[in-house]
Parts: C-alpha cells; sequence; structure tokens
C-alpha cells in the first residue's frame, strides 16, 4: 500500500451541451475496487457538500467527484440534463469502466436516475437524503423559498439553515457560527433553476429498474426530505439495504463521520447486508 | 474501598483459567463481561489498593476528564448522574467503584498484588504470575496495563540537594502545604493545565516550566441540570443520543489528525483564535504559540489555563526546567527561580511501558527486549511469541481524538470472541501467527504516514524515539478500530488443541 499522502487532487473541466462541467479526481484506483463517483446536492459543490467526505474517501480508492454546472440559456433545468452531465465525466475521468456512485439530495436524484438508465455500468450505488417524488410537504417548503429569493429577503438564508440542519444541530451552534454558515450558502441563477427542478421530481416510473447493489441513507430529522422519501427509495429498489442518520438534511455538515462511516462500509462489502435489510446505526 | 484482605501465601499456586492484571477501565471492563459472559475462573491481580487505574491514581487539583463522561464511561453501564460534560475524576473514580461492587467483581480482584513476574511455561501451557502473595497460574492472561498508569519522573540535576517539596501529578501529596509558598510546575500538558490554574489560587507565586507551547481548544464544559439528569434516569435513549452525538463529534476530528489541509487549518484557527481572545498580543501569547502542527502532540482543552497565566503571581518560564540548585529551580534559559514545591507534571511511560519488562515469552524473552524498536502486536492485542497473552490498551490503541473507553470495549469483544472460540473448538493455546502480525503492522505503518503525528514536527509520546515509528496510538477512525479489531480472527492464529481430555481444561 503506497503511503497515503497528502493527496493532490487533479481538476478537470468538459463542455456538456454548453456546460462547463468539472470534475475533481483523487485517491489509488485499488484492484477490484471501482472509481467513486460523487454527486452534490442543491446549493451544492465538491468542496463544500463533499468537503469533508471526497478527501477522507480518497484515502481508500479512486474519488471522482463531479461539480454541476448550470446549461447556458434560461430554459428550465432538466434531471436529464444533469445525469448526462454526470454521465460525460465518469467517461471523461473512468472511460469504459463500471464506478460506484454516490449522490446527495438532488445528486441522489440524479444518481439513481443514471443507474436506472445504465444499469452495466453502475456496481455500488448510494442514496443520500434522496427521493423519488416531490410531495405537498416539499412543494410546500420549495414555495416559500421561492416567495422569500423573490421578495429578496433577508431571511431566505436564515429559512434555508432552519430547514436544513437539525433543530439539535443548530441549538448547539453560537451565534457567529450561525452566522458564518448562512454567509456561506451560495445564491444564484443556478441555485434558482436547480429549485425549480426540485419542485416537480419524478422518478418513480424509473427506480424500480435500478441494478445496482444500492446503500440508502436517510435522515431522522430531515426537514427537506423526510426519511419517508428515503425509505420509499429503499422500498423501490430491488437490492437495496438501508440505514438512518440522526442528522438533518445537511448531513454531510452534521454528521459526515457516521456517513462516511456507512459508505465506506458498504462499498467495501456491499452484499455484507443482504438486500431489503435495515442496518442498524453504530452504538458508540 | 478496603483492600480485600489477601490469602495467607502459600506454597501452592492459584490456579484460574484467567488472569486479568490491572482494574481500570480495561481490567474492570473484560472483568466485568466475564462475568457477565458467565465465566467466574478468574483473577484480577491489582497493585494498589483500590480499582479505577488512571482515575484512581491522578487526584490532582482540577483533574477533570478531556472526553465528555457520557461517551467516558461503559456502554454497558451509562450512568445518568453526571454533573458536568466533562466530569471532574473523583466522579469517574465513583463510577468505577460502583462498576466493580455493583457488578459483582470485587470478590474476583486481589488488590495490592503487584504483578512482579510473568512467564509462559511451554511444557505445561499455562502462565505463571509472581506476586508478593505468592504465584499464580492461569491459561490465559490479560494484561491491563493503561497508557497513563507509571509516572515518568525525570532525572532532575541536583534533585538531591534541593531544599523544596518535588513530587509528580500522579503522586500528588496532598500533605504538603500550598498556601503561600513558591510553586513550580514542570510541564505544559494535558495534567499541567488543569493544575496551573488551581495552583495560581494559592500560590505567592507560581512558575511554569514549558518545553514546548500547546496547542488549547475551549473546553465546552457545564453542568447538568437537575432536569437534564433526571431525563437521562426516565428516558436511557436520551443517553443512548449523547454519546451517539458526542462519538461522532470525535470522529469528526480524526481528519486533522488524519492531515487534511483544509481541516488542520480549521483546527489551528481555532486554536490560535482561543489564544488572541484570551491573551493579549505581546510576549506571553508569542511565548504560548505552538512552533509545531496541530494534532502533533495532543490537543488540550481548558478556558482557565491562559487566564490564570496573567495573574500577577504566575510566570512563564518558556524553557524546560534544566536543574535544582538548593532552594532554586533553574531553567535552560538561564533564569533561576526560588521555589518551594516543585510538581512534576511530566507524563507517564507511554511508549516503554514498564509492564514490558514483567512479561516473557515462549523463549524467555521480555516483551520490553521484544519491542526493543517500539511497542508493536497482532491486531494491536496479541504478540507472536507470547501464547495465550491478549493486552488491552497495548500498542496502537490510544486516539488523539475520541474515547479510549470504546477502544477498550472493542479489545474484550475481541478477547471474549477468543474464548469462546477456544472453547468451541478446544484448543489450549492461541499465538499470533508472526506473518499475521508483520502484514497488520505494515498495513498500520503506512496507514500512519503522513499523519499529523509523523509529519507534524513534534516530538510527542505518540511515536517511539528508537524507531520513529507510531506505537501509541491507532492512525485511523475509532469505529474503523473496532471495525478491525473488535471481532477475534481464528485466522490469523497458531491453534493448539487442548490435550485429551479436552473438557477437564476448559472453563464450564
Amino acid at each position: 500500500m503506497p503511503p497515503p499522502e497528502r493527496h493532490p487532487r487533479r481538476s478537470a473541466s468538459l463542455l456538456v451541451e454548453g456546460a462547463d462541467v468539472r470534475y475533481h479526481v483523487a485517491g489509488d484506483s485499488r484492484p477490484g475496487q471501482p472509481p467513486l463517483v460523487l454527486v452534490h446536492g442543491t446549493t451544492g459543490s465538491t468542496d463544500s457538500h463533499y468537503g469533508y467526505l471526497f478527501p477522507m474517501l480518497a484515502f481508500e480508492r479512486q474519488v471522482i467527484s463531479v461539480d454541476l454546472a448550470p446549461p447556458p440559456g434560461e430554459a428550465p433545468l432538466t434531471l436529464e440534463q444533469l445525469v448526462r452531465q454526470v454521465e460525460a465525466a465518469i467517461e471523461a475521468a473512468a472511460p469504459g469502466q463500471p464506478v460506484d456512485l454516490c449522490g446527495y439530495s438532488l445528486g441522489a436524484v440524479v444518481a439513481a436516475r443514471l443507474a436506472a438508465g445504465q444499469p452495466q455500468r453502475v456496481r455500488a450505488l448510494v442514496l443520500v437524503a434522496g427521493w423519488m417524488r416531490t410531495d405537498g410537504h416539499q412543494r410546500l417548503r420549495n414555495r416559500i423559498w421561492r416567495e422569500l429569493r423573490e421578495a429578496g429577503a433577508e431571511s431566505l438564508r436564515s429559512f434555508m439553515m432552519f430547514c436544513a440542519f437539525s433543530a439539535g444541530f443548530i441549538a448547539a451552534r453560537t451565534e457567529p457560527e450561525l452566522t458564518e454558515m448562512a454567509r456561506r450558502i451560495t445564491l444564484d441563477a443556478f441555485v434558482d433553476r436547480q429549485m425549480a427542478l426540485n419542485a416537480g421530481i419524478d422518478i418513480s416510473a424509473q427506480a424500480p429498474a435500478i441494478r445496482a447493489t444500492t446503500l440508502v441513507v436517510g435522515c431522522t430529522h430531515d426537514q427537506m426530505v423526510p426519511p419517508e422519501h428515503a425509505r420509499l427509495l429503499f422500498a423501490a429498489i430491488d437490492d437495496a439495504r438501508y440505514t438512518q442518520i440522526d442528522a438533518g438534511h445537511a448531513v454531510v455538515f452534521e454528521r459526515p463521520s457516521e456517513l462516511l462511516c456507512q459508505i465506506g462500509r458498504f462499498l467495501d462489502a456491499p452484499h455484507a447486508h443482504a438486500a431489503g435489510s435495515v442496518i442498524a446505526a453504530e452504538q458508540p | 474501598m478496603d483492600p480485600r484482605p489477601v490469602s495467607p501465601t502459600v506454597a501452592a499456586p492459584t490456579e484460574r483459567d484467567i488472569l486479568i492484571v490491572g482494574c481500570g477501565f480495561a481490567g474492570l471492563g473484560m472483568g466485568m463481561r466475564l462475568l457477565r459472559s458467565g465465566r467466574t475462573d478468574f483473577l484480577v491481580l491489582e497493585r494498589a489498593d483500590d480499582v479505577g487505574g488512571t482515575w484512581r491514581d491522578n487526584h490532582y487539583p482540577g483533574i477533570a476528564c478531556d472526553v465528555p463522561s457520557h461517551l467516558y464511561s461503559f456502554s454497558f453501564r451509562p450512568n445518568p448522574d453526571w454533573t458536568r460534560v466533562f466530569s471532574p475524576g473523583g466522579e469517574i473514580q465513583q463510577y468505577l467503584r460502583d462498576c466493580a461492587r455493583e457488578e459483582g467483581l470485587l470478590p474476583y480482584i486481589r488488590f495490592g498484588t503487584p504483578m512482579q513476574d510473568a512467564r509462559w511455561d511451554e511444557a505445561s501451557q499455562r502462565w505463571t504470575v509472581t506476586t508478593p502473595h505468592g504465584l499464580f497460574v492461569s491459561r490465559v492472561l490479560i494484561a491491563c496495563p493503561g497508557h497513563l498508569a507509571d509516572a515518568h519522573q525525570p532525572d532532575i540535576e541536583g534533585l538531591a540537594g534541593f531544599t523544596g517539596e518535588v513530587f509528580h501529578s500522579a503522586r500528588w501529596r496532598h500533605d504538603v502545604p500550598l498556601q503561600g509558598k513558591r510553586i513550580g510546575v514542570v510541564g505544559s500538558g494535558a495534567s499541567a493545565i488543569q493544575i496551573v490554574p488551581e495552583m495560581a489560587k494559592v500560590a505567592r507565586e507560581l512558575v511554569v516550566f514549558q518545553r514546548s507551547a500547546p496547542y488549547i481548544i475551549p473546553r465546552p464544559d457545564r453542568s447538568f441540570s437537575a432536569a437534564e439528569r433526571r431525563l437521562y434516569r426516565r428516558d436511557p435513549s436520551a443517553i443512548t443520543r449523547a454519546r451517539s452525538e458526542i462519538f461522532w463529534g470525535g470522529e469528526h476530528n480524526f481528519i486533522q489528525r488524519r492531515n487534511v489541509p483544509r481541516f488542520v487549518a480549521e483546527a489551528k484557527a481555532m486554536a490560535l483564535g482561543h489564544l488572541s481572545a484570551q491573551v493579549p498580543e505581546g510576549p506571553l501569547r508569542e511565548a504560548l504559540t505552538p512552533r509545531y502542527e496541530i494534532g502533533c502532540k495532543r490537543v488540550l482543552i481548558s478556558n482557565e489555563y491562559y487566564p490564570a497565566l496573567q495573574h500577577p503571581n504566575v510566570t512563564l518560564e518558556p524553557s524546560a526546567l534544566a536543574r535544582l540548585d538548593g532552594t532554586e529551580a533553574v531553567a535552560a534559559s538561564g533564569r533561576r527561580h526560588a521555589i518551594d514545591v516543585l510538581v512534576c507534571a511530566t507524563g507517564f511511560e507511554a511508549t516503554r511501558p514498564p509492564f514490558a519488562r514483567l512479561i516473557h515469552g515462549r523463549d524467555g524473552q521480555s516483551l520490553d527486549a521484544h519491542w526493543s524498536t517500539g511497542m508493536l502486536a497482532h491486531d494491536s492485542i496479541a504478540v507472536h511469541g507470547y501464547p495465550n497473552l491478549f493486552i488491552i490498551n497495548g500498542p496502537n490503541t490510544g486516539l488523539g481524538h475520541n474515547s479510549v473507553v470504546y477502544i477498550i470495549e472493542a479489545q474484550v469483544d475481541y478477547i471474549l470472541g477468543a474464548l469462546a472460540h477456544a472453547q468451541a473448538h478446544d484448543i489450549a493455546v492461541l499465538e499470533a501467527d508472526a506473518q499475521a502480525q508483520d502484514r497488520y503492522m505494515q498495513a498500520l505503518d503506512a496507514r500512519a504516514q503522513g499523519s499529523v503525528w509523523l509529519a507534524g514536527g513534534c516530538r510527542s509520546w505518540y511515536v517511539d524515539e528508537r524507531s520513529q515509528r507510531l506505537t501509541l496510538v491507532w492512525p485511523g477512525y475509532a469505529y474503523a478500530f473496532r471495525d478491525a479489531n473488535a471481532r477475534f480472527h481464528p485466522d490469523t492464529y497458531l491453534q493448539t488443541p487442548a490435550a485429551a481430555p479436552a473438557h477437564n481444561e476448559e472453563t464450564a
């Protein structure tokens, strides 16, 4: 095993339907271990949503993380566009190879849709805080978000934090920490288009076509994608197992160490838990 | 707690299936789990007169734990009554006493019975342990030495002619008056930063000898309200949730030790921000600014240390203690400080633990000699050439980021698995396979490369000076230790079947 030094990361760009898609590669490929492709969620990027997971996962395997990008123009963003961006990055970074695929939030929807369409390409699939079909509760939140956004309301960032983080996590932070967290939230035209896409997701017809060995991760205190959504994904996918993490939707910030633990264990032995299993949380 | 009267020395050795040596968190955890698994054919040998290990020995003013108590306790013995997030040492010691008593372990402990020598006899396939109270013989020996068990007392030039009192922080002399005295504290590690604020309150003058400045971060301590404590009692699932919260929060920080730049930088900014908030710009802040990467040495947690150093009666001597000269302590800088009481907060024998000199394997070699280039063990628990020996808190079991009690419990699970395997398959002797041990150590060494412990530019007790290998800490997440080492791996052991009739050899 080569010494896991502070590993450099290689980055590259490619144009996909006019969108400037960047991807980052780190870690050594291991025999019998496909590269792991990461897809971030709404408002995210490799550096934000996978700031913790990307470098740590890269100590154990090759990791490719895609930064989704806005297609040119003002037309509504489609799920298929995002799927094609990820497919293009995979083809550029790991041509012809099967991959493991992990998506978070909207990225989980993208990853599920990709795995359903390319069953031969994806060995193991991890869907974190994902969903199949946007429901009325999510549309209500999405509408409040849009109205605050259109009104230019100061409270939009606070509202986003309030939705993304669990009560316990927020309660344990200081005011300056909360202010700093709010300041870091990305708000731009691409986020607006992602939020519009989020309002009408429906991959319920495609999800049953997923053949990959799948781990579905739900978040106990998720107010944006309540864990019932993740559980339904777990039920819709043949070879799926489920685990739940005691965090809000922002699990990648609240409990990245536990998420890393679950993802690493799963990728090391995807069949360790039989299809249909509910994997108990680690009890320290 | 009174020491149990020991049996009068008799010629015949005391025989048990299992001997445990030590009863701190490790030995107590092992003993309690043996009892809970139905095994009673064992004894615990303890050199002192009470349980508790490091929490019995360390009772200096200000002692407290640096890991929140709801996690720094046995998973199978949650305690709703912790009074604070970070409990004072005395509360932890009482918890351990209560554990031993309530689990019925006390009758199995021989207090005042230090292991003076332990030898494996190949012919009888038994360990023989020599103590002042006679010989003890067992099939299995479980050493529970603890990382912080034997005080490191530096050789100080001029000690014999020193007119003041000198003692180590882990041998606190409560009979030595401190009020109004000129006190010196040697060291600026985890013990020192708890002691210094207490000494600053009573000393006429206090001098702190600092060889290198530690990183210190805020201590998010507070007392639990009566309602919170009753919640933990009425709804034990609240303790489970608290444990998970603390555990994964601790695990989060491993990324800093793993040396991922952005997180090292965040940790450093937090520590240096704490320093800036508590110490104004100037020579003191300069002297308190560490010169190595954060995490290379233990990161300390205190809100009181920096303020204490700014009391008018306190002096930070930013160099090591060089020697004693009559009434004075002379620093490496050449400065002289008149001292009545010198406290050596100089830590513990970590990389060369004294217990290793006492244990002799199949070829008669001591573990200490066997470990001439640093501690090593298969699965961090067993050593080739030392059959039926298991070590809890041995090589590469410490943590720089989480609760060691979690590691101890994983090791206890491993040993219970080994015992069950031997029983189920009529195996008399289990010995780590040499090649398996080499593979394990190579993988560990590879994991440790590039971590802040090795690459952080400091000298610490985590690294063996003889080989520059990381021998003290587990270079991974705590959960990864449990994944790797909480289950016995029979295929990595040499297994000697019991001679017939095997059932006589086994514990019922």
